[in-house]
Formats: C-alpha cells, structure tokens, sequence
C-alpha cells in the first residue's frame, strides 16, 4: 500500500508539472485563442490518463478545466462556472481523461498479465525439466518438492505419495498438513484456505498422492500443469521401479538357469561313473543273488538321480524361457512305437499296448520334447496304476490335429485335482511313496503347450485316461519356425 | 586274446578309471589320456582301433580333438556326451565320429556300440573284382582305396563301409533302416540322422560338385541310392 501511495503522488506531481507547463506555454510562449488552448489541453489529459491510474487522470481533467476556465474562456482572469460552455469543456476533458485511463490501464494490466504468464511458463519448463530428466537414482519426491519450492518462490511445499505413504517437503517454512494431504487423496477434491492450497494429483485415475502449497497465487492452468507433472514424475518413478524388477528377476532366473546347468553337468560326472560301474557288474551272468540285488538297487538309483537332475535342469530351462524347440517333420505313429519299445524293461509283465489310428497326418514338432512328454505321461500311467494292469495308448487324429490318449486302469483323478495335477511339484496324497519329484506333468504340458496343444484328463468310465494334442503342421507354419518355451505359453 | 586297442580320453579320473576295468575284462587292449593333447601324442606314438572320446574337456575340446584326429588317423571315435540335444549328436557326427554315446550310459550299450563300431564289413571281392571307374571317381574296394581327380581321399571305416555296400546294390533305393543295420549292426535302425551325416560326410568327400550329388542320391522318404551310369567302365 505504500508503494501505491508514493506511485500517486509521483503521477500527481508530473501531471500538475504537465498542466502548469501546458498553461504557460499557451498563455505566453505561443498566445492562442480559447479553441486552440482546449484542445492542447485535451492532448494533454489524454497523455497523462495514458501514463497514470484513474485517480490522477480525473483530478487532472479537473485542474485542466479550472485552468481552461481562468486562464482562456471570457472573461479571463475569473472563474465563470454558469458558463455552458465551460460545462461541456469540463465533460470533454473527463470522457477524454476516463477512455484513456481506461484503456492504457486495461493495456498495461494485460501486459503485465502476459509477463506473469511467461514467467510462469518459464519456471513450469525448468520444473518439467528437472522432474523428467532426473536421473533414476534420485530420491524423486522431495527433488520435486524442493523444485516446486524454489521455482515458484513457494515457502511451503508438502507433496504426499499415497502409495507408500510418505510426505516430501520442500521451502523454508513447514507445512504441517498431513491430515489434509490424505483428505484431498480420499476426497479426490480441493481444500484451500487462504494461502494454502491443498490438491490431489490424479492421473486418470484415483488420486495418487497431494500438493499442498503455501506462497504466491498460481493461476489455475499453472496449479493444474503442477500437479499433472508431478503424477506423471509419480507415475514414472513407478513404472521403473516395476521395469527394474523385472529385470532383477529375469536375471536371477538366468542365473538360476546357469547355476542349474552347472550342478546337472557336476552330478553327471560321477554319475557316469556310477552307472558304468552297476551295468558293468550286473552284465555279469554268475554273480551272487544277493550282490546282484545290491548292485541293482545301486543302478536304479543312479537313474532315478539322473531323472530328478534332468528334470530340474529342463524344468529351470523353462522357467528361463531358454528352451528351444526344433521342429521337424514328425510321423506321431512312428514315434510313439519307439518311446513304447523304450519301456520295454521298466513296463516288465504288463502289458502296454498302442494303437495307431491308419492315415494320420505329419505334424511339425521337436521330436525329442514330445517323446519326452510322452514318456511322462505313460510313465505315469504305470505308477499309478496297479501292477498287473494294462496301460494303453492310443493316436487318433481329428481336423485340427493329432490326439494321444494314454488310458490307466488305477484310482483315476478326482474332478477337483484334475487342473492340479499339472501343477509344479504337485504329488497326490496318498502316494507319497511313489518316486518322482512332482514336476514331470509340469514340464509334459508346458512342451505340448508351446507347440500349439494342451495336455488333459478326460472323462471315462474307469481308470484315468491323459489327453495330449498336438496340432497340425500347416497351424504352425504359420508361427515362425523356432519358439522359445514359456511357462504360460497360452493356448 | 586282444579284441582290439582302445584310447580312452576323458578329463575325469573315475570314469577313465571304470571303463578301463570293464573295456580290459571284455579284452580289450586299453590305454588311457587325460586330454585332447595327450591323446594326440598317444595316437602319434601307437595304432588304436578305437577312441572313446568326451566331448566336454577343458583345453583342447572334444570336437576339436576328433577333428584333429580326423585329420591323420581312421580310427573308430566314439564320443562320449553330456547333453542328448539333436543338434549334439549331429555335430559329433561332423566332427568325424563315428559314433557317440550319452552320459550317464550303461555300459552293455557302450560295449554294443563299441563293437558296432569296430565291425567291418567283408569286401564282396566277386561283385566288383577291380576298379570302378567314373568322371573324377575311381573306386577300387579291394584295395579300399578312392582317388577323386587324382587326389587319394581317405575314407573312415564307416564311410567306406557304407559306400561299400550302397555299391553292392548300384542303381536301387536302399532303406535307410537296412542301410544302418548293415553297416552299423543289428541294434541299429531308426537313427536316420547318422546316415544323413555320414552321406554328407562321404559327397563332401568324393562327389565332385557335394550339393548336387550325382552318385549318392538321397530317395526322399526311403534311403539312399548309388547311381552307376549305364555300364561304367570296368577293366
């Protein structure tokens, strides 16, 4: 307000040295008669209204009509008011003095909004700048508050990030508005009193956080451009922070995936070893029977380790997403014939019987992964099954594809189980005594699966019948060539 | 009774140690290298009919080993792998060997294997009593010896076995099931992939343009065919 006052008296002081300087110049330097004075009276209201506010312009339209008035109407020398014409000087000289005023204020009001804009501007730039270029290291909330603070001449900054719950402040004074801060969140509206103004910061969404501000008024846009940048920082810092972890767990997988590797390649070793030693000895037709016991429960244990290595190493290569599929030309019948003539030895007295449907097409597949899952599922066929029942597989073949049914005569699957099964490391109850380490069906359907098939139970009336299909080659041509393995490779 | 001499060359102390006890029990001449190195300098110093090679060896590996054995002796190879992926097999079947086996094996199959390997077959010295003659080809099979524009080739004892016998039957598709037990024994039958690589071994070796075959054509589907243009010379 004291700046107001000395600017008042500034412009009073020119204008009446304007007026005095007007009046002397007409009366002596250049005598002009009445009309001429008015109007160089007239210029000079209009240039001072241009230069000062309303209250100088109209007190100087005043004190020029008063001179007008004494110095050139008739009689001169005196104050003639009743004069009309003295009336309608004074109503020129005010219209004048009021439109000027006016519209150089209304001139001048607009430019210094247009610099308050660009100011603002500015500072908005070199904030958006330095949210959106920060590095990912840097604790982004209070940066932010701090920014807000000293580009906007703030003296208080509290910025509330309703994830993790806490508050970064920024400016010189403190800001204790907590309870605020999580209204505006749970409201989603804002709360300003006075100087202090409290938003939310939504980014198409629920509010994910507040502002509350203590300084100089922003204009609404700025308020909004604020708290847009600051979601977005938000949201940023978020998605990198997802991204990252991604990553770690990506390469704590491949880690996992090479270390596996690794110890399969370390349990090989003396497996080999083992495994030459045992069929070595029990090759030899007059041992005693009590050896020969000995060395073969040596030998099947030795193959049951190197099953559970193998498994653990595909089952990782899986997880990894490194598996790769080499798809060739397969004839489903020819292949299945060697996978069951496999079982010959371990399938001793049952009976395992395969019946190829005539006429079934080529498919393109990894051979050595579908005889894999294959042998999964017969494997299991027998393991679960009495010992003297018959375990029977059959190939039929539809429009889309090839079908693998492997039928059981055991217990079967109840409903509930049915989609568990396939589950990692899932063992029925029950069975705890039968080998295996709960990832063979896993890893069966996760193969057929990325080949384009799926892997189920179906429905029969005794018994428990595995379904396999597998689609036909003209399908997959039309995916490219090799794929990796997933373990949600979708249907 | 010495049934044959064996180089066993595998970095790890046990399995060398195994397959000694059971290869000496069986008959077999055994003597043993730590590496692809010292193999080399064994084979240098004696002949051996067979090698049982690992693939996984630090220094010098495996495949480069049987290469570089490739390169001066004819000697059986059996490699000894770790991983069963296709693309193992096949590239020990390039390197040269003749054969591979994957670890942990049982040793009744390597023996198998071992003989198969060894096994020759008899030369039918009244099919072919001299010397085949054609454009850039000589073939004489009793002599076992193939010259290709001038230059003699060696040819492993598989490889000329194979070519041996697709000779005894010019002109007519040969299954690929007969084919393998002939050469390779009766254990053998549905590893079509070896004799897709030792066919690929042997044009490289004797056709004069490899991928174009005009004498070891492939029958799509069926085997493999020599083909003997019209009544080839024979002296």
């Amino acid at each position: 307000m004291f700046i107001q006052w000395k600017i008042l008296i500034r412009q009073l002081a020119w204008s009446a040295i304007v007026l005095i300087a007007v009046t002397l110049v007409c009366i002596r330097v250049f005598p002009v008669n009445a009309t001429t004075a008015g109007l160089v009276y007239l210029i000079a209201i209009l240039g001072i209204a241009s230069a000062s506010g309303l209250a100088t312009a109209v007190a100087s339209s005043l004190a020029a009509m008063l001179c007008f008035n004494y110095f050139f109407l008739p009689p001169v020398g005196q104050f003639t008011i009743a004069d009309p014409q003295n009336w309608i000087a004074l109503a020129a000289f005010l219209i004048a003095a009021l439109v000027a005023s006016r519209l150089s204020s209304h001139a001048r009001s607009q430019a210094r909004e247009a610099r308050r804009r660009v100011e603002e501007s500015e500072h908005l730039y070199a904030f958006s700048r330095a949210i959106l270029l920060a590095g990912p290291d840097q604790p982004l909330g209070s940066h932010a508050a701090q920014q807000i603070a000293e580009l906007f001449n703030c003296r208080a900054v509290a910025l509330f990030d309703a994830k993790t719950g806490e508050t970064f402040r920024g400016g010189v004074e403190d800001l204790p508005a907590e309870d605020k801060l999580k209204e505006a969140v749970e409201r989603g509206v804002r709360i300003g009193n006075g100087q202090v103004i409290v938003a939310p910061v939504i980014l198409g969404g629920p509010p994910i956080g507040s502002l509350a501000l203590k300084g100089p008024p922003f204009s609404e846009d700025a308020l909004r451009a604020v708290l847009n940048l600051v979601a977005i920082a938000f949201e940023r810092v978020r998605a990198q922070e997802a991204a990252s972890a991604v990553q770690a767990a990506r390469q704590s997988e491949e880690l996992k995936s090479t270390l596996l590797d690794a110890i399969a390649h370390e349990f090989k070793t003396p497996l080999t070893s083992i495994k030459a030693a045992s069929t070595s000895m029990l090759s030899n037709g007059s041992l005693a029977p009590q050896i020969r016991e000995l060395g073969t429960i040596i030998d099947e244990e030795a193959d049951r380790m190197n099953s559970l290595v193998t498994e653990a190493v595909r089952m990782s290569q899986i997880e990894a997403g490194k598996m790769r599929l080499e798809r060739t030309a397969v004839d489903v019948g020819a292949l299945l014939s060697d996978v069951v003539a496999q079982f010959g030895p371990r399938a001793e007295g049952r009976e395992l019987s395969l019946t190829v449907s005539p006429g079934l097409p080529q498919i393109s597949a990894d051979s050595e992964l579908v005889s894999l899952a294959i042998r999964q599922l017969i494997d299991n066929a027998l393991k679960y099954s009495p010992p003297a029942s018959p375990v029977r597989v059959r190939i039929d073949s539809g429009p889309d594809g090839v079908y693998v049914h492997v039928h059981d005569d055991g217990p079967g699957i109840p409903p509930r189980d049915r989609e568990r099964v396939f589950q990692k490391f899932y063992r029925r109850a029950g069975k705890a005594n039968v080998p295996g380490s709960g990832l063979g069906l896993f890893i069966a359907r996760a193969i057929v699966r990325t080949h384009g098939g799926d892997v189920w139970i179906e429905e029969t009336g005794g018994g428990c019948e595995f379904c396999m299909s597998l689609p036909l080659q003209k399908e997959i041509a039309e995916k490219r060539g090799q794929t990796t393995l997933s373990p949600d490779a979708n249907r | 009774m010495n049934v044959g001499r064996i180089l066993v060359v595998d970095d790890e102390p046990q399995i060398r140690r195994v397959l000694r006890s059971t290869l000496t029990a069986e008959g077999y001449e055994v003597r043993d290298a730590r590496t692809g190195e010292d193999a080399l300098t064994a084979l240098r110093e004696e002949r051996f009919d067979l090698i049982l090679l690992d693939m996984n060896m630090p220094g010098m590996g495996g495949m480069e080993t049987c290469r570089q054995i490739r390169e001066s002796s004819e000697a059986a190879i059996i490699m000894l792998t770790v991983r069963d992926a296709e693309e193992d097999k096949v590239a020990a079947l390039n390197a040269g060997a003749d054969d591979y086996i994957t670890k942990p094996f049982s040793t009744p199959e390597l023996l198998a294997r071992i003989r198969a390997a060894l096994r020759r077959l008899p030369v039918a010295a009244q099919a072919h009593p001299e010397s085949i003659h054609l454009p850039g080809l000589e073939i004489n099979l009793p002599m076992r010896r193939i010259v290709v524009k001038g230059r003699e080739v060696r040819l492993t004892p598989k490889e000329f076995d194979l070519l041996q016998y697709l000779l005894a039957n010019p002109n007519v598709p040969i299954p690929h099931g007969r084919l393998l037990q002939a050469v390779w024994g009766p254990d053998y039958g549905g590893q079509v992939e070896y004799l897709r690589v030792f066919m690929n071994r042997l044009r490289k070796k004797i056709e004069p343009e490899p991928s174009a075959p005009r004498y070891l054509v492939t029958e799509p589907w069926v085997g493999y065919r020599f083909v003997l243009p019209g009544e080839a010379d024979r002296l």
